[in-house]
């Protein structure tokens, strides 16, 4: 078994990989109205003409933290951000990566996709998903 | 909204300590919170005709289980979830229930003992979330808005410390806090970090309690047998609201929305607005809501929350008087019973039993609840109430 087929996946409908990796939100057709992730009905329109769309690679810091004390399966510290896609008008939280979480993260910084570990499961193995880190 | 609502008022309260007693189940903090708020009110159980209690991990029936300890059986018994705001909605069904007409007599009651399934640490949430499941924590989430929130005011981690010193000075006099000891800006800020910029006493404690209220309609009040000499208090306002979109309306992921959005309804529906409230019970599970809260009910302008606290006017003998229980930091943050516990001490300081921390001649007082996080709006639920004397 390749090491892709082995590896654990939270959310896995909400990014793709390729060709790089980006979220995958939902716009509605009549309003063009975004939503991270895809909702069933669009919250503007009401209609349920939501398309399934690639973000942009790259967000806006809004905020962050360093979270230093967590619930189970999450290594700490590890860093949590909310990341807006100004165009889209949406604010995705997620957690952000950085070599020094003290150092390297600021307000407004802009910040780039990726996969990454997330969290541990209940076997002490890795759980990968989208998070983010500086852009380069 | 009808406007033909008939008039609610509070006519017994109950309540717990505040503290760990993990060998209390949930319904037994209950029942003795809702007995004495029977026996407050001097009515015969029996006369109770529906139960409603927030709880929010306290398992199968648990108001069930609550009642039947104290002889009510039969009567429908309505168990309420709506994370922090479980307690306030209850309360909020009860008040409908009777506004509405439908019955005269409500118990609403809010349970909680944490401390039988967690000893500290942030609140187990649901792993369905897809925020949470990528390892969003209350805490981390109120750390956010607290490093944003400095940022973009010019407000420092110090005046989130003064928050946690007002809050421990007022829990000093409260006879059923949780923390009852006085602290410093210094010891607040050389607390361990638990989610930056937030120390451990900038986060309320694990904590379990329960608190329970009485509620009839006005001419139930003048017909039934009760304690006259207890003081009825008017529910002059009281409105539910689940969190709204954010993408819908742009980037405004913040709950404060969703205060303004729910307390702007509870003035309207009570004719009154924030220069009208003496005391105000603000949901400060984080001591940046205290500020944010503020803000959002109308005490101070956008940014400048802080300055009440610096300048000591949300004291309890302040000019509004914000969390003179202490609040959730320092009474305790028991999650279901924490709306019931807020609406029995603005009734306690209306009718002028906060002995040691009374808020002088307070005759119109404000409670807000805010509950839970979801993806992309602003909360599961807030719950604003005003009563009057």
């Amino acid at each position: 078994m390749s090491e892709t087929e082995e590896r654990k996946v939270l959310h896995p409908d909400f990014f793709t990989e390729e060709p790089e990796v980006r979220l995958i939100a939902g716009k509605s057709k009549s309003s063009g109205n975004w939503t991270f992730p895809p909702y069933l009905a669009d919250p503007v329109s009401f209609q349920d003409d939501v398309e399934h769309l690639p973000l942009p690679k790259n967000g806006v810091l809004h905020s962050f933290t360093i979270v230093r004390r967590s619930l189970p399966d999450f290594p700490v510290p590890f860093g949590l951000g909310l990341i807006d896609f100004p165009d889209q008008k949406v604010r995705v939280m997620a957690q952000v990566e950085a070599d020094d979480l003290e150092k390297d993260l600021s307000l407004g910084m802009e910040v780039e996709t990726i996969v990454g570990v997330v969290r541990k499961a209940k076997d002490g193995s890795d759980i990968f998903s989208y998070k983010f880190k500086p852009a380069k | 909204m009808a406007n033909n609502l008939r008039d609610v008022y509070i006519i017994g309260v109950g309540q717990t300590p505040c503290g760990k007693f993990p060998s209390q189940a949930a319904h037994m903090l209950g029942r003795e919170a809702s007995w004495a708020a029977i026996k407050d009110s001097g009515i015969h159980a029996r006369d109770i005709e529906i139960g409603f209690c927030g709880h929010v991990y306290q398992g199968m029936g648990v108001g069930q289980r609550t009642l039947k300890d104290i002889g009510l059986v039969g009567q429908p018994v309505i168990n309420v979830e709506g994370a922090c705001g479980s307690g306030t909605l209850a309360f909020w069904e009860a008040w409908r229930t009777i506004a509405y007409g439908q019955h005269d007599i409500a118990l609403a009651w809010g349970v909680e003992n944490l401390s039988k399934i967690m000893s500290g640490g942030p609140l187990p949430l649901e792993e369905d979330d897809i925020e949470v499941a990528l390892g969003m924590s209350m805490p981390g989430l109120y750390a956010m808005r607290a490093k944003r929130y400095l940022d973009e005011y010019g407000v420092s981690a110090e005046t989130l410390a003064k928050v946690v010193v007002k809050s421990r000075k007022h829990a000093a006099q409260n006879p059923i806090a949780q923390f009852r000891k006085e602290t410093t800006v210094e010891q607040v800020l050389a607390d361990p970090l638990i989610c930056d910029p937030l120390t451990r006493s900038m986060c309320c404690p694990v904590g379990d309690a329960s608190a329970a209220a009485v509620l009839v309609d006005g001419e139930t009040l003048k017909r039934i047998k009760r304690d006259e000499t207890r003081l009825p208090i008017k529910v002059l306002g009281c409105i539910a609201q689940s969190g709204g979109y954010a993408s819908a309306t742009g980037l405004t992921c913040d709950p404060s929305e969703n205060v303004t959005r729910t307390s702007q309804m509870a003035y309207e529906q009570a004719g009154l607005g924030p220069k009208d409230m003496d005391c105000v019970e603000i949901h400060d599970a984080f001591a940046i809501a205290e500020l944010i809260v503020t803000e959002a009910l109308g005490f101070a302008k956008k940014g400048e929350g802080a300055r009440l606290v610096e300048e000591g006017k949300s004291n309890y003998d302040g000019d509004i008087a914000i969390n003179a229980s202490g609040g959730l930091l320092s009474r305790g943050h028991p999650v279901g019973a924490t709306g019931l516990l807020q609406t029995v001490e603005i009734v306690n300081q209306l009718r002028g039993e906060a002995t040691g921390y009374q808020v002088p001649d307070a005759k119109i007082g404000l409670i807000e609840t805010m509950g839970g996080a979801q993806p992309a709006m602003d909360g599961i639920t807030c719950v604003v109430s005003i009563l009057g004397k």
